[in-house]
């Protein structure tokens, strides 16, 4: 079996572990399946995920969200408009701008800086131990 | 509201394929029971369309391998890299000669299934993928995230570890 082709014995491979008969499921399987679905039927329908919504229910969700996007569209014009007008000076918007705008570019540039070099290491253990590499 | 002796029955006509295909990519069956336990829950949650669907069988295999291929990275991937490194290739099973050499069909299968599982994941998962799910090497490195050649390098290496089972 040591000098048989790489490729014949592939195929010797597949054909064998093809053979092989499912292994049967465990007699506690079903038991378990039964009890988790109806667990999960006895829960109320708004607790489950959104697919699983009565179909009524999954078109007015999706019509409650149209509404309120284009709420939010029409309305957010006026509300910036609203904000812009208001003149009092507030303690937030002193801090704001004395100390925390001045230092925002660098926290930023900071940030990056620490996940260019996360992701250029992740890629260089990826590569020193899993081999990823392109083959010639 | 799906009708629980249907659902029973169906349960019953896939749970070996479920099982088998679980249980030949985890390695481990009681995490096998678990994916496909998760498994017939989706199917429950779809009944309506894939309980009396022709193509259920191919669906549930879809579903139960990309649970397990979750399954495995999401709890596997910590110690994945330090079983790489301890665990040298194709050592993962070894039979006694004696055994090796019954001749009963169903021991030897027995084994075999056995061997298969006890292959260390990184050799296991693509050899079950190319041999069991008919997945191409491109398809199996696409869906474990590396080279074609750690795949088809993984996949020989599988291949020599039951190499004494099946000869």
């Amino acid at each position: 079996m040591r000098s048989i082709d790489p490729e014949r014995f592939a195929d010797v491979v597949g054909a064998r572990l093809r053979q092989l008969p499912l292994p049967a499921a465990p007699r506690t399987l079903l038991p378990r399946v039964m009890a988790a679905a109806q667990e999960w039927a006895r829960r109320p329908w708004y607790t489950r995920a959104w697919f699983t919504w009565p179909l009524g229910w999954q078109a007015a969700s999706i019509a409650v969200l149209c509404v309120l996007g284009a709420g939010a569209v029409l309305l957010l014009p006026s509300v910036a408009s609203a904000a812009a007008r208001i003149t009092t000076v507030n303690a937030a918007v002193v801090l704001w701008r004395t100390l925390v705008r001045p230092v925002v570019p660098y926290a930023f540039a900071f940030a990056a800086l620490m996940c260019a070099a996360c992701a250029v290491f992740g890629a260089a253990l990826n590569h020193v131990v899993f081999g990823r590499t392109v083959q010639p | 509201m799906t009708d629980a002796h249907q659902f029973e029955a169906f349960v019953r006509r896939y749970q070996n394929l479920v099982y088998a295909t679980a249980v030949r990519l985890l390695g481990n069956p009681a995490e096998a029971e678990d994916v496909a336990q998760a498994v017939f829950l989706k199917a429950f949650q779809r009944f309506e369309t894939i309980g009396s669907s022709p193509a259920a069988a191919g669906w549930l295999r879809t579903v139960t391998r990309n649970a397990c291929l979750n399954h495995l990275s999401r709890y596997r991937a910590r110690w994945r890299f330090f079983s790489e490194l301890e665990q040298p290739d194709g050592e993962a099973f070894e039979p006694a000669a004696q055994e090796a050499a019954e001749a009963d069909h169903a021991a030897r299968d027995e084994r075999l299934e056995e061997a298969l599982r006890r292959l260390p994941d990184h050799q296991r998962v693509p050899l079950v993928l190319f041999h069991f799910e008919d997945a191409s090497y491109q398809d199996i490195a696409d869906t474990l995230g590396v080279s074609v050649g750690k795949v088809k390098t993984d996949i020989h290496r599988g291949r020599e570890a039951l190499r004494r089972l099946l000869t």
